[in-house]
C-alpha cells in the first residue's frame, strides 16, 4: 500500500490541529501558527492544505458555531484522525533518530 | 463597538459566491468575514477591503472551484467546444491552414524582431532605480553673431558648483572617458578607454557590484573598478579585488588598486565602461586653471534631484547663480545652464552628443512602424483568405442557424478559429523569432539581446489574442450577418464581400510594394555614398595610431609623436610595397576633426577645420591642387608658416586672389597661403564640405584662436599605401617594425576604407533591417495570394472545365485567373509610388549628397511584384489548366 506523504506546512497545520483540540478552525489555527512559529501564512493556504489533509484522511470536520462577527456563517472545525495522528508520531520518530546520531560537535565540518 | 460598520466589497464577495463549491463556501466566507472584521479595527477600511479583495482571489484554487452543472454551460465550456469544432474545420483545410498559420508566423517573426530592436532603443537607461530623479547638465553658451556653443559635456568646475548652489541636488557626479596605456607587469602596454568617476558615482548609477566593497570604491585617489569581462582579459580567474593594474600618468606607470568589480554594463547603458578611475584624479592630470573655468567642457555632469524636489526649479535659479559668479564676464542670457531626463538621451537628436552615442529616433519609429505594418499585412492575409473560404462556410453557418444558433455564439465560434491559429502562429513565431536573434544581428548588424522576463509571454498572449479578434472579426461579421436563406440558395458570396476583399488586397499590394520601392531607394543611395569619388585616393591605406611619450601638453604630446611616427616611417620605407608614407592629425573616417574659431577683422565669428601633416600629405592621397602650390619637400618655410586652403575655404573667407595672403584674423602668427587643393569630402557625405586649413605647424594659427573644439585626438596618424597583394602581408611589416621600436606600446592600425564605411553604418543597418522586413512581406504576399488563387481555382473549376470542352488554349486560362488579381496589384503599384516619394525625400534630406529617386527604381520595384504575383499564380493557373475537362465537369 501506498504510504501517504506529508509535507512540511501540512504537518505543521496538523499539529496546530491537534494542539487546538476541540477549538481548530482556520482562522484559529492561523493564529496558532503566526505565534508560535512566527510565520507570515496566508489565510488561503490554510484553507487549502486543510482540504488536503481532510482529502487524505488526517483531519476530520464538522460544522457548528456561527457567530455575529462571521456574518452568521458556521465555522468548519477540524479534529485530528488516528491516521493523523500516526502520520504525526512517524515523522517526529524519523526526525528524532536523525537527530541522535548528529555528532555532538561539528568539528569535522569547520 | 464599532459606529461605522464596514462591509467587505460586493464584487469580491459576488465573485466567491461564483466560483466557489457550495460545500466549502460556508466556512470560507466566514473565515474571510472573520479576519476582514479583524482588520477593520487594526487598518483602514479601504485597506480592509483591499485585503479581502485579495483573499478571495487567492482562495481561487481548483480545490475550490465548484465543478458543477452551471459552469460547464458556461461560457468557458462553449469555448472549449467552439475550439474542438475549430480544430476539425482547420484541420480538414489544412492546406488553407498551414498558410494562414505560415503568413501570421513570418508577419509576428518580423514584429517581434523589430519590436525587440524598438524595444531595446527606447528602454535606453531606464534599469537605474533612480532613474526618474537623475539628469544630465548641459551647457548653450550664445554670445550671438553665430558664436553659439552647445554642449552636453561640462565644465570640470559644474560638479563643485551645483554641490553648493544647488540644494535641490541630492548627489552630482561626473562621467569622463580618456585613453590611458594600461599594464598589469608593465612589459606591455594597451592603450584602453578608462571611464574617470566622480568617487560617489555608483549612489547615483546601479552598477552591481559582483565583488568588492559597495561602499565607496573609487574613494582613494588610485582606486580602480573593473568590469568582469576585463577582470577575465586581465586576471583570468583570479579574484581581481585588491590586485593593481598600472596605467600610464605622466611619464611614468602608476599602479592602481582594484577595489570592486562590476558585472558588465547592458548594452541599452549610455554610460559604458570596462575600467574606471576616480576623478580625485582631476588635481594630477589637469592645470588648475582647467579645473575651474567655466569655458572648458570635458566630463558630462549627472545630478540626482532630491525626492522632494523639481528640476524646474533648479533650472529657473541657473541665470542667477551663473550671473553671481561670472557676471562680469557674461551677460544675463549668453551662459545658460539646462538639463535633461537620463532617460532621455538616448534617442533626444536636439541636445548635442556628449560622450555616449545616440540614435536617431525616427529609424526607431520607422521600424517600430514597418514591424506593425507587416503584422497587418498578415492579418489582411488572413482576412481574405477567411472572406474566401466563407464560400464554403456558408452552408454550416446557415444550417447552425436553423438549429437555433444565436449572432453571438456564432461570432465566437468563428472568432476562436482566429484566435487559435494567431496563438499557435504566435507561440512558433515568437519561438522562431528569439531563436534567429543571432541571425539577426549578423545580418543586419543590430546589437540585440534577449532576456526572458515573463511580462513577455503576457504580451505575447495579449498580441496573439488581438491578432486573432483583427484577422477574424471581418469574415466573422459577414458571415454571421447573411439572411439564412440566401445562404442555403445561393453558392457564391455576397458581391459586398467581394469588394472588400478586393480593397484589403490592394493595401497589402500597396504596402508590399512601398517596402519593396524603398528599400531599393535605400539600397541605391548607400550605394552611392560608398562608391562615390571623395577626392583623394584611399584604397589599402593604413593609419597607424601614434602614441606620445609624455601626458603633458597638447604641443609637447604632439611633438613627442610625431618623432615616433618619424622612425617607425624609416623602417616602414625599407619595405618595397609600402609606399606614400605621410602623417597627419586627422584621418579620414574619424568624425570631429579640430574646428577653430577666431573673430574676423569685421569682428565676425568664423570657424575652421584644421590639419596638421606632412610635406608629403598631398602626394600620398593625390589630392589636386587647383591653385598656387603645394608643401615642397624638405622646405623650412614651408615647414614653419605656409598654410594650404581648400575651395570651400576661400569661399567662406571671401578671399579673391588667395595666394600669398593671410587669414582674415588679427592675432593669428606668421603664415602664408601658398596655395588652394581641390575641395575632397574628409567629412562623411552627410556633411557639404566644410573649411579647411591645412598646415605642418599649428603653432601660428593656435595664438589667433578663441575658441577650440577637438573630438578626434590630435596626435598624428602615421598612414601608408600598401601595394603587395596581401593585406595580411601588411599586418605583418607593420607588427614586426612595431615591435622593433616600441616593444611596450600596445599598437592601434585600420584601414580607411573601411573607417569611411563604417561612417554609413547606421544607414547601411536601416536598410538592411527593411530588406528584411520586404523580403517577409513579400513572403506573406506570396502565400495570400498563393490561398487565393487556389480558392479562385477551386471555385472556378467547373466555368474552367467548359472553357477548356469549348478550346480555351493554357494560355487563355491562365489570363482569366491572373485578371482576377490583375487590378488591385496595378492599384497598388500607383499607389504606393506617391507614398513612397513623399517618405524616401524626407529621409535623403539627411544627406547633403544623395542620389535621384528616379523613374527606374518604381519600374523595378513593380516588376519584381508582378512578376512574383504572377509566379504564385502561374503555378495553380497550370494545375488547372491540365486538368481533364471531363473530371471537373462529371461530379455532380
Amino acid at each position: 500500500m501506498k504510504k501517504e506523504t506529508i509535507g512540511e506546512l501540512e504537518e505543521l497545520v496538523l499539529l496546530t490541529v491537534g494542539v487546538l483540540m476541540k477549538d481548530a478552525y482556520a482562522v484559529t489555527i492561523l493564529d496558532e501558527l503566526t505565534e508560535q512559529a512566527g510565520r507570515k501564512i496566508d489565510i488561503t493556504a490554510i484553507h487549502s492544505v486543510l482540504r488536503r489533509l481532510e482529502k487524505k484522511g488526517f483531519v476530520v470536520s464538522e460544522m457548528r458555531g456561527a457567530t455575529a462577527e462571521r456574518g452568521g456563517r458556521r465555522k468548519r472545525y477540524f479534529t485530528l484522525t488516528p491516521a493523523g495522528r500516526a502520520v504525526l508520531d512517524d515523522s517526529m520518530a524519523v526526525r528524532t533518530a536523525l537527530y541522535h546520531r548528529l555528532p555532538k560537535l561539528t568539528f569535522s565540518t569547520i | 463597538m464599532r459606529l461605522q460598520p464596514t462591509n467587505p466589497p460586493r464584487w469580491a464577495v459576488r465573485f466567491l459566491h461564483w466560483y466557489c463549491d457550495p460545500d466549502l463556501l460556508e466556512d470560507l466566507e466566514g473565515d474571510l468575514f472573520e479576519l476582514f472584521d479583524r482588520k477593520c479595527q487594526t487598518a483602514s477600511p479601504a485597506q480592509a477591503r483591499r485585503h479581502f479583495a485579495w483573499w478571495v482571489l487567492r482562495s481561487l484554487r481548483w480545490s475550490a472551484i465548484k465543478k458543477n452543472n452551471v459552469l460547464k454551460n458556461n461560457t468557458l465550456m462553449m469555448s472549449s467546444l467552439n475550439l474542438k469544432v475549430a480544430a476539425r474545420v482547420l484541420w480538414r483545410d489544412w492546406l488553407n491552414t498551414v498558410l494562414n498559420i505560415a503568413g501570421i508566423t513570418i508577419g509576428i517573426i518580423c514584429f517581434v524582431l523589430m519590436g525587440l530592436y524598438v524595444w531595446q532603443e527606447s528602454t535606453y537607461d531606464t534599469f537605474h532605480s533612480k532613474k526618474d530623479r537623475i539628469y544630465r547638465a548641459w551647457l548653450l553658451e550664445d554670445y550671438g553673431e553665430g558664436q553659439t556653443f552647445f554642449n552636453s559635456v561640462t565644465p570640470i568646475r559644474f560638479e563643485s558648483l551645483f554641490e553648493s548652489d544647488f540644494p535641490e541636488f541630492e548627489r552630482v557626479v561626473q562621467y569622463d572617458q580618456r585613453q590611458f596605456p594600461v599594464t598589469r607587469t608593465q612589459d606591455r602596454s594597451i592603450s584602453e578607454r578608462v571611464a574617470l568617476l566622480s568617487p560617489d558615482f555608483f549612489e547615483v548609477f546601479d552598477f552591481p557590484f559582483i565583488a568588492g566593497s559597495g561602499k565607496a570604491p573609487l574613494a582613494g585617489k588610485y582606486d580602480l573598478v573593473i568590469s568582469k569581462r576585463y577582470a577575465e582579459k586581465y586576471f583570468g580567474d583570479l579574484n581581481p579585488v585588491g590586485q593593481t593594474l598600472q596605467l600610464q600618468l605622466d611619464e611614468q606607470f602608476v599602479p592602481f588598486t582594484i577595489t570592486a568589480m562590476i558585472s558588465d554594463i547592458p548594452k541599452n547603458s549610455s554610460i559604458q565602461f570596462d575600467l574606471a578611475i576616480s576623478n580625485l584624479l582631476y588635481e594630477d592630470l589637469m592645470n588648475p586653471r582647467v579645473l575651474q573655468a567655466w569655458m572648458m567642457v570635458g566630463p558630462e555632469t549627472y545630478v540626482l534631484v532630491n525626492e522632494n524636489s523639481n528640476i524646474a526649479d533648479a533650472e529657473e535659479k541657473t541665470q542667477d547663480v551663473v550671473m553671481r559668479y561670472i557676471g562680469e564676464e557674461v551677460n544675463r542670457g549668453e551662459y545658460n545652464i539646462g538639463f535633461q531626463p537620463l532617460t532621455d538621451i538616448h534617442l533626444n537628436t536636439e541636445v548635442p552628443v556628449g560622450i555616449a552615442p545616440v540614435s536617431n529616433p525616427v529609424y526607431v519609429y520607422v521600424l517600430g512602424v514597418i514591424g506593425l505594418l507587416v503584422l497587418l499585412i498578415a492579418c489582411i492575409n488572413y482576412t481574405t483568405l477567411a472572406i474566401g473560404q466563407s464560400i464554403k462556410r456558408a452552408k454550416e453557418v446557415g444550417m447552425r442557424k436553423i438549429l437555433g444558433a444565436n449572432r453571438k455564439g456564432l461570432m465566437a465560434q468563428y472568432l476562436s478559429e482566429s484566435v487559435l491559429i494567431a496563438l499557435v502562429a504566435m507561440l512558433i513565431g515568437t519561438v522562431l523569432a528569439i531563436w534567429l536573434v543571432p541571425v539577426f544581428n549578423r545580418l543586419t548588424g543590430a546589437d540585440l539581446e534577449y532576456t526572458f522576463q515573463w511580462q513577455h509571454v503576457m504580451v505575447c498572449l495579449a498580441v496573439g489574442v488581438l491578432v486573432g479578434v483583427i484577422s477574424g472579426i471581418y469574415p466573422a461579421v459577414i458571415l454571421t450577418n447573411t439572411r439564412i436563406m440566401r445562404i442555403l440558395q445561393a453558392s457564391g458570396s455576397s458581391p459586398e464581400s467581394h469588394w472588400v476583399r478586393k480593397v484589403m488586397l490592394t493595401c497589402q499590394f500597396t504596402i508590399t510594394v512601398l517596402l519593396i520601392s524603398s528599400s531599393l531607394i535605400m539600397r541605391k543611395q548607400i550605394a552611392f555614398l560608398q562608391s562615390k569619388d571623395l577626392g583623394y585616393d584611399y584604397e589599402a591605406v593604413v593609419a597607424v595610431n601614434m602614441h606620445s611619450d609624455t601626458q603633458g601638453r597638447m604641443m609637447e604630446q604632439m611633438e613627442s609623436a610625431r618623432a615616433n611616427a618619424e622612425l617607425l616611417m624609416t623602417l616602414l620605407a625599407k619595405h618595397p610595397q609600402v609606399a606614400d608614407l605621410t602623417t597627419a592629425s586627422h584621418s579620414f573616417g574619424s568624425a570631429g576633426w579640430a574646428l577653430l574659431g577666431f573673430p574676423d577683422k569685421q569682428g565676425a565669428f568664423r570657424q575652421f577645420r584644421l590639419l596638421t601633416v606632412d610635406d608629403n600629405y598631398l602626394n600620398a592621397f593625390q589630392i589636386p591642387i587647383v591653385a598656387g602650390r603645394g608643401f615642397e619637400a624638405k622646405s623650412g618655410l614651408d615647414k614653419r608658416q605656409s598654410i594650404l586652403l581648400n575651395e570651400a575655404a576661400v569661399a567662406y573667407f571671401g578671399l579673391e586672389d588667395p595666394i600669398g595672403k593671410k587669414l582674415p584674423g588679427e592675432n593669428f602668427g606668421e603664415h602664408q597661403i601658398i596655395g588652394v587643393v581641390k575641395d575632397f569630402h574628409f567629412q562623411s557625405l552627410h556633411e557639404e564640405v566644410e573649411p579647411l586649413v591645412i598646415t605642418q605647424n599649428p603653432m601660428p594659427l593656435f595664438e589667433g584662436i578663441s575658441d577650440v573644439n577637438v573630438f578626434d585626438s590630435m596626435l598624428p596618424k602615421l598612414m601608408f599605401k600598401y601595394s603587395g597583394s596581401q593585406l595580411v602581408q601588411a599586418q605583418r611589416i607593420l607588427e614586426e617594425s612595431w615591435e622593433q621600436l616600441f616593444p611596450n606600446v600596445g599598437l592601434s592600425y585600420h584601414f580607411i576604407d573601411e573607417a569611411i564605411q563604417r561612417q554609413y553604418a547606421n544607414e547601411a543597418r536601416l536598410n538592411k533591417l527593411v530588406t528584411v522586413a520586404t523580403v517577409i512581406s513579400i513572403l506573406i504576399a506570396v502565400m495570400g495570394l498563393l490561398g487565393l488563387t487556389v480558392l479562385v481555382v477551386n471555385s472556378r473549376e467547373k466555368e474552367i472545365g467548359i472553357r477548356k470542352v469549348i478550346g480555351a488554349t493554357r494560355y487563355e486560362i491562365f489570363g482569366l485567373l491572373a485578371k482576377t488579381f490583375s487590378w488591385q496589384l496595378v492599384l497598388g503599384v500607383t499607389l504606393s509610388v506617391p507614398i513612397t516619394l513623399w517618405l524616401m525625400r524626407q529621409w535623403l534630406q539627411d544627406f547633403a549628397y544623395r542620389v535621384d529617386i528616379g523613374v527606374d527604381m518604381f519600374i523595378s520595384s513593380a516588376f519584381i511584384a508582378i512578376f512574383v504575383a504572377f509566379l504564385v499564380i502561374s503555378y495553380h493557373a497550370w494545375r488547372a489548366s491540365r486538368l481533364n475537362p471531363v473530371k471537373s465537369l462529371r461530379v455532380e
